[in-house]
């Protein structure tokens, strides 16, 4: 056969599509629609409903605090922030003081918390026996239970005589640090009042972390508690101790959760009134001297104000309120992106 | 299905506990609505005790003593039924504070007790706590402005020339809350001492509002607390030594704490007992003109400050209810009725009680014309009492007012001068302390510290203490020092690990403060004082190096064998 | 050729020519000869199983001996030697020599990793002690100091409205503050419990943006300090609305801070429900009503209940709003419309504020009652909850057995009844 030949042959072989075939668009995903029945709809208008609900008084909440606000702090305009007297009869009032003094004591719990808090929950998941372990879980957890009030009455009837001596050594030996030190006391006298230590930053702080390690420490101990086995039994097979394990597998496997963890607590802290009401002697002036009489922080100053206020000092209370509402939503949404964020924690519910 | 069944039942169990436990319906055949009011913390005592004496007529009455400022903006605004304020509405505040507008004709001011505020202190000299400290008005306005700083300023040692004061700080605790006392204190230091509170508000930043204030203000070294009863619970604790706050008697008196004994400006030191504030009151001023509710029976205390009887306290005053006269907010008649039915009782009965307290019975006239004010209460049921049935201690036929007559004078001790009495003061008053032997003089009165042995009261040296010295001796000290005037109870129960522990009667409890203000170890209690007068300065570096040294010592002795062995058997690390 | 004698003994695997026979020598040809080579004698060792954390003897006497050495070297320096004193120095003191101590024990026999992880052991239980030590301070301070209250049997029958502040404590009590917590409580549960389960359902179910945004305020919500919550009830129900200071009052201001938390925690069991019980009820034609009603919800019954429990504990204990919204009261007070009202930790905060050791111990007593409670209902939510979703006890699974077989019956019965009909 000759080329042309063949390809004749096969030309006539070929076939051709129809037009409409050969044009048409491939097909694309149709949109599913589900329209339930009766049942369904009043489902969803029961549901839809009560979650409109919810969201509008916690929306009103919200709305109500910064519309009631503003009137002081159209007041003060900036000045709200870096004022230290509450005075809002007068027109001079702002939460620089107050808002120190928040954070300080929050700091302070959060530092004494923290550490207690993760040796607490390392040493339930690794080094406690099977046994033991839901023991203490429940332990931890009714910790957290207990009411704000109950730890404030011990902190104010029990720690505060006895945390005397603990102020009293730490601004001796450290008092070079500003952090520590404290105006019109001499620690080296056994003359000097005692009472300069009392009503401090630092004793409601303690308190305060009291309250804030049972959280810290659940949320680590589910961190924790989430480590793959697979990790830490190669690091055993390496033939490393328990504390190698940890310090390798465990800890920066939850640091997602030891981090998210602490700003929890420091959410917590930031928001604690009774114990600061009834342990803090309120000043307002800015001081970092944790040891120190007197502190303040915000709910303190509500709790203690609201009721001899008028319509201006209210709007001004609402005004400190919402600054301390902003803070503790800052802290608390970067607590959240941090567990969520981690390798433990997208898992966990904290 | 059986479940909630059980949860339904349990559910109306538990609703029909909760109703049984309402109260039962009164004795008497006429009901009283519930009423609520709130304010003083200063008159808080008195008002409480009627209130608790008037539940036995069926009459609920509930008070919240959250200071005289929370008291009158709870009034206006219309949350509570009456109020209770040591001082009235303050339509010009002159401490840069909101004015308060209540409504014309709306309200009426009811003079319900009267009292003296005093100064509770907690102070040692050698571990036995003080119970006769004196000082002039202008020390306590320096004290309470911070321009004294220590017990042993030679301006109040002037005052106390029979005790030897020691070198600690002065900690003035003061009133966080707005107060009707700070209004009270701060009034009587601007009339009576103007330079020091003047520096004062210029130093704490409150100028140039620096008129009288129910918000006092604070500086470095100042501790604020919450209410009388804050101030006073704080006052009272064990570490508190050196503290100083102003406070109604009657919280001196309950919490079983001496009170200053303030000069008066007839040159004696007197403290505010009911007979005494009974006298000072004779020359209170009475706003009676009846046509002006807005001042119709309150006081101006300038006269009582300048006072020459010798028997007078400058710092007494009354406290006031605040009572609607109208119909408004959430008060109605039927409140209405409880309202007065309340506060004839409180003018008439409940008088009888106040000496008790630590507060003064009201004068007959003052009696009267709140009877006057309380028949503007709407809904009120009328009641003619006859006055002389009150009972009241201030009453005699003529008009005089018998308490104030029968007033004591002070001592001769009591003179300002070089002579100092030992009497206790306050809710310490049956426990003298020993003055040095310069100051005793003569004392010509006869009352005894009634005590345990060995207190006779006539020469001052057998009947106070001998040696006080740490860990020291009691002798005629009665650790169980009663309430003068009978309070009730008699068996308070014992308070461990105690912040509250007031007396120091107990032998071993008088040990000095040690260093670190905790208490010492068990073990030890005779070593440490012996070894502590060996190393008596710890604070100088020779000292501290030893110290150093001993540790280091003791620390190798232990861990030598095992680091000795490490080294010996050439272990790698 | 002796073979080895069980196979268990493999295990030890003395040598390889115990196991298998000698190769057979071939004579093909110099390169097919092979030999295999010998393994030394004994080529492993048994091994023995490591075990963490288990203390020997050895370890046991290390620690006796650091702790004696320890606390007998503090009470040389703090008695005798030095003037410090105080037991917290002491305690402290103690620890540190404790640890320096067994850290120079440990390292004479062990190697450096070793003394490191005994270190850090010794600090990790030490950690636990302190935080368990000092709950167990509290509780013991505050039923101590509440004793002489609390063992009157007054104390929990009458109330305080014929009791002043200087009368002995067998006259009075707090009744008033307990029915006043249960009924503030019940109040806010009636307003929250509904409305939080509803909201839960409606951020699992619903896949709208909506859904979305409910969800993001309500986290944010869980941050509002409590006293707002009561600010902002006292400033719209008692100064704008002009109602009274009641315990209604109260029980909105805890139920707006109770309300995100329940929601939040209701979310999360909810969604822990396996996907696949919720696809099974979709697949046999389940409305989605029906399938939140009988599959969602049943399932998540304990964890659900568990959350609203402890919810309620966290709101019982709350102070601050009820502070603001309540008012003080001493007397007993059933109607929760007017008049003041107090629960349990407002009367153990105004109570221990007076300078009366009576009123203190009355306070002590109260919160020593208020923790009590919050106790027994947080056993109840551990009781109750604790299983994961979709996990029966064994008394629920035999229920559903019975169940099971009653409707087995039921159904065979229909078919014969059916079958006979149709015949």
């Amino acid at each position: 056969m000759t080329a042309t030949q063949m390809t004749a042959t096969q030309m006539t072989a070929t076939t051709v599509l129809p037009q409409s075939q050969r044009d048409v668009a491939p097909p694309s995903a149709r949109t599913l629609y589900q329209r339930g029945g009766r049942g369904d709809r009043f489902f969803d208008a029961l549901t839809g409903t009560s979650g409109l609900l919810v969201l509008s008084i916690m929306g009103a909440v919200g709305v109500f605090l910064a519309v009631q606000a503003t009137p002081a702090l159209r007041k003060t305009g900036f000045s709200f922030l870096t004022t230290s007297e509450w005075q809002p009869d007068r027109g001079q009032f702002g939460i620089a003081a107050v808002l120190l003094g928040t954070v300080l004591i929050a700091a302070v719990a959060v530092a004494v918390a923290l550490p207690i808090s993760m040796g607490t929950a390392l040493f339930i998941t690794e080094v406690a026996p099977r046994w033991l372990r839901s023991t203490l879980v429940a332990l931890i957890d009714l910790m957290a239970a207990v009411p704000s009030v109950v730890y404030g009455l011990w902190g104010l009837f029990l720690l505060q005589g006895n945390i005397i001596g603990i102020s009293r050594w730490l601004n001796r030996w450290f008092g070079w640090l500003p952090f520590f030190s404290v105006e019109g006391a001499d620690p080296t006298s056994p003359l000097s009042s005692a009472s300069v230590y009392t009503a401090s930053t630092f004793v409601a702080g303690i308190v305060v972390a009291m309250m804030v390690m049972p959280i810290q420490c659940v949320v680590m101990r589910e961190v924790f508690s989430q480590v793959p086995p697979g990790e830490r039994e190669g690091a055993y097979a390496l033939g490393s101790t328990r504390w190698g394990m940890i310090r390798v597998v465990a800890l920066p496997f939850g640091r997602g959760g030891i981090i998210g963890g602490a700003m929890l607590g420091l959410g917590r802290a930031l928001g604690e009134t009774i114990a600061v009401l009834l342990i803090i002697s309120p000043r307002f002036d800015l001081s970092i001297h944790v040891l120190e009489a007197g502190g303040n922080s915000v709910s303190a100053l509500i709790a203690g104000r609201y009721n001899e206020s008028n319509g201006f000092g209210l709007s001004a209370l609402m005004a400190a309120g919402l600054a301390l509402f902003a803070v503790t939503l800052v802290v608390n949404f970067t607590a959240s992106w941090f567990i969520a964020r981690s390798r433990s924690g997208a898992s966990s519910d904290a | 299905m059986k479940v909630r069944i059980c949860g339904l039942a349990c559910a109306a169990t538990l609703l029909a506990a909760i109703s049984s436990f309402a109260p039962p319906s009164a004795v008497r055949a006429e009901t009283f609505q519930r009423i609520s009011g709130s304010g003083s913390s200063w008159a808080a005592n008195a008002i409480d005790a009627m209130r608790v004496n008037v539940k036995q007529f069926g009459i609920t009455v509930d008070f919240n003593p959250n200071g005289s400022t929370a008291g009158r903006k709870d009034y206006l605004n219309g949350v509570v039924d009456f109020a209770a304020s040591d001082i009235p509405f303050q339509f010009n505040p002159e401490d840069g504070s909101a004015p308060e507008n209540p409504a014309d004709g709306s309200y009426a001011y009811i003079p319900v007790t009267a009292g003296g505020t005093a100064f509770m202190y907690n102070l040692k000299i050698n571990g036995k706590r003080v119970t006769n400290l004196r000082l002039s008005g202008e020390n306590v306005a320096k004290i309470f402005t911070g321009a004294i700083t220590m017990w042993n300023d030679p301006a109040l040692q002037a005052d106390n020339p029979g005790l030897t004061l020691p070198a600690r700080a002065v900690v003035p605790v003061v009133r966080s809350d707005g107060s009707g006392s700070s209004a009270q204190f701060t009034s009587w230091m601007i009339k009576t001492h103007e330079p020091i509170w003047n520096d004062f508000c210029q130093r704490s930043g409150r100028a140039p509002a620096c008129g009288y204030t129910s918000f006092y203000p604070t500086v470095q070294g100042m501790i604020a607390q919450q209410g009388d009863l804050g101030v006073t619970g704080y006052v009272s604790q064990n570490f508190a030594e050196g503290a100083i706050g102003y406070v109604n008697y009657s919280y001196a008196l309950g919490a079983q704490f001496p009170v200053v004994k303030m000069l008066n400006a007839a040159g004696y030191y007197t403290e505010p007992t009911p007979e005494k504030v009974a006298v000072s009151l004779l020359k209170a001023q009475i706003n009676t003109n009846a046509n002006d509710p807005a001042t119709y029976l309150t006081q101006n205390l300038d006269g009582v400050y300048a006072d020459t009887d010798p028997r007078n306290y400058q710092l007494s005053s009354y406290s006031y209810l605040i009572v609607p006269t109208v119909v408004q907010g959430q008060f109605n008649l039927e409140k209405g009725k409880s309202l007065g039915a309340f506060a004839y009782y409180a003018m008439c009965e409940a008088q009888q009680q106040s000496a008790s307290l630590g507060y003064s019975p009201m004068p007959v006239n003052l009696v009267q014309a709140s009877f006057d004010q309380i028949k503007k209460i709407p809904g009120v049921v009328v009641e003619n009492v006859n006055i002389a049935q009150c009972k009241n201690p201030t009453f005699s036929a003529d008009g005089t007012n018998v308490l104030a007559q029968n007033a004591q004078a002070p001592k001769s001790c009591d003179k300002k001068g070089t002579t100092q009495c030992p009497d206790g003061t306050g809710g310490m008053a049956n426990v003298p302390t020993a003055v040095n032997p310069a100051a005793q003089g003569d004392p010509t009165v006869t009352t005894v510290a009634s005590g345990g042995g060995g207190a006779t009261g006539t020469t001052v040296a057998g009947g106070a203490t001998g040696t006080t010295v740490a860990g020291g001796s009691t002798g005629g000290v009665d650790p169980t020092a009663t309430v003068p005037g009978g309070a009730t109870d008699a068996t308070l129960p014992s308070v461990d690990g105690g912040a509250q522990d007031q007396t120091c009667g107990d032998p071993s409890g008088c040990v000095a403060v040690s260093p670190d203000g905790a208490a010492p170890p068990q073990a030890d209690v005779v070593a440490a004082p012996a070894v502590a007068t060996l190393i008596a300065d710890s604070s100088s570096t020779g000292t501290l190096g030893l110290q150093l040294l001993i540790v280091f010592l003791t620390l190798g002795m232990v861990l030598g064998p095992a680091l000795a062995w490490r080294y010996f058997t050439g272990r790698a690390i | 050729m002796t073979t080895t004698s069980t196979l268990s003994s493999m295990s030890s695997l003395a040598s390889l020519s115990d196991v298998m026979p000698e190769p057979t020598v071939r004579s093909r040809g110099a390169h097919h000869l092979t030999t295999l080579p010998s393994m030394p004698e004994p080529l492993l060792v048994p091994q023995q199983r490591r075990v963490i954390g288990k203390l020997s003897r050895h370890d046991l006497l290390m620690m006796g001996g650091a702790g004696l050495s320890a606390i007998s070297t503090t009470m040389l320096l703090f008695g005798r030697l030095t003037p410090l004193s105080g037991t917290f120095g002491f305690v402290a003191v103690a620890f540190v020599l404790y640890i320096v101590i067994y850290a120079v024990i440990a390292s004479v026999t062990e190697s450096r990793p070793t003394v490191v992880d005994k270190v850090m052991n010794v600090l990790l239980t030490s950690s636990a002690v302190v935080a368990l030590f000092a709950l167990a301070t509290v509780i013991i301070f505050t039923i101590a100091r509440g004793w002489q209250a609390l063992k009157q049997a007054n104390f929990y029958t009458d109330d305080l409205s014929s009791t002043g502040p200087l009368d002995p404590l067998e006259q009075g009590g707090i009744s008033h503050a307990i029915v006043g917590t249960l009924i503030i409580t019940f109040l806010s549960l009636v307003f929250t419990v509904p409305l939080a389960v509803v909201c839960a359902v409606f951020l699992n179910e619903s896949k709208s943006r909506a859904a979305q945004l409910v969800r993001t305020v309500v986290t944010a919500m869980t941050a509002l300090p409590s006293i707002l919550a009561g600010l902002f009830v006292f400033v719209v129900w008692i100064l704008v609305l002009e109602f009274q200071r009641s315990g209604l009052a109260a029980s909105i201001a805890v139920s707006i801070m109770m309300l995100p938390i329940i929601i939040r925690s209701a979310d999360v069991v909810l969604r822990l429900v396996p996907g696949n019980l919720r696809e099974a009820s979709s697949a046999l034609g389940a409305p989605r009503w029906r399938t939140v009603w009988h599959v969602v919800l049943p399932t998540a019954r304990s964890g659900i209940m568990t959350s609203v429990i402890l919810g309620v504990a966290r709101g019982v204990g709350e102070t601050a709003p009820v502070l603001l919204t309540a008012g003080y009261a001493a007397a007993m007070n059933v109607d929760a419309l007017k008049n003041p009202m107090v629960n349990l930790p407002l009367a153990a905060f105004e109570l221990v504020r007076s300078p009366q050791p009576t009123q203190i111990a009355r306070g002590f007593g109260a919160a020593a009652t208020l923790m009590l409670l919050v106790l027994v209902l947080f056993s109840l939510a551990r009781i109750l909850g604790g299983r994961q979703a979709g996990h029966l006890s064994k008394r629920q699974a035999k229920r559903r057995l019975v169940q099971s077989c009653r409707d087995l019956d039921r159904m065979e019965r229909r078919i014969t009844v059916r079958g006979g009909a149709a015949t």
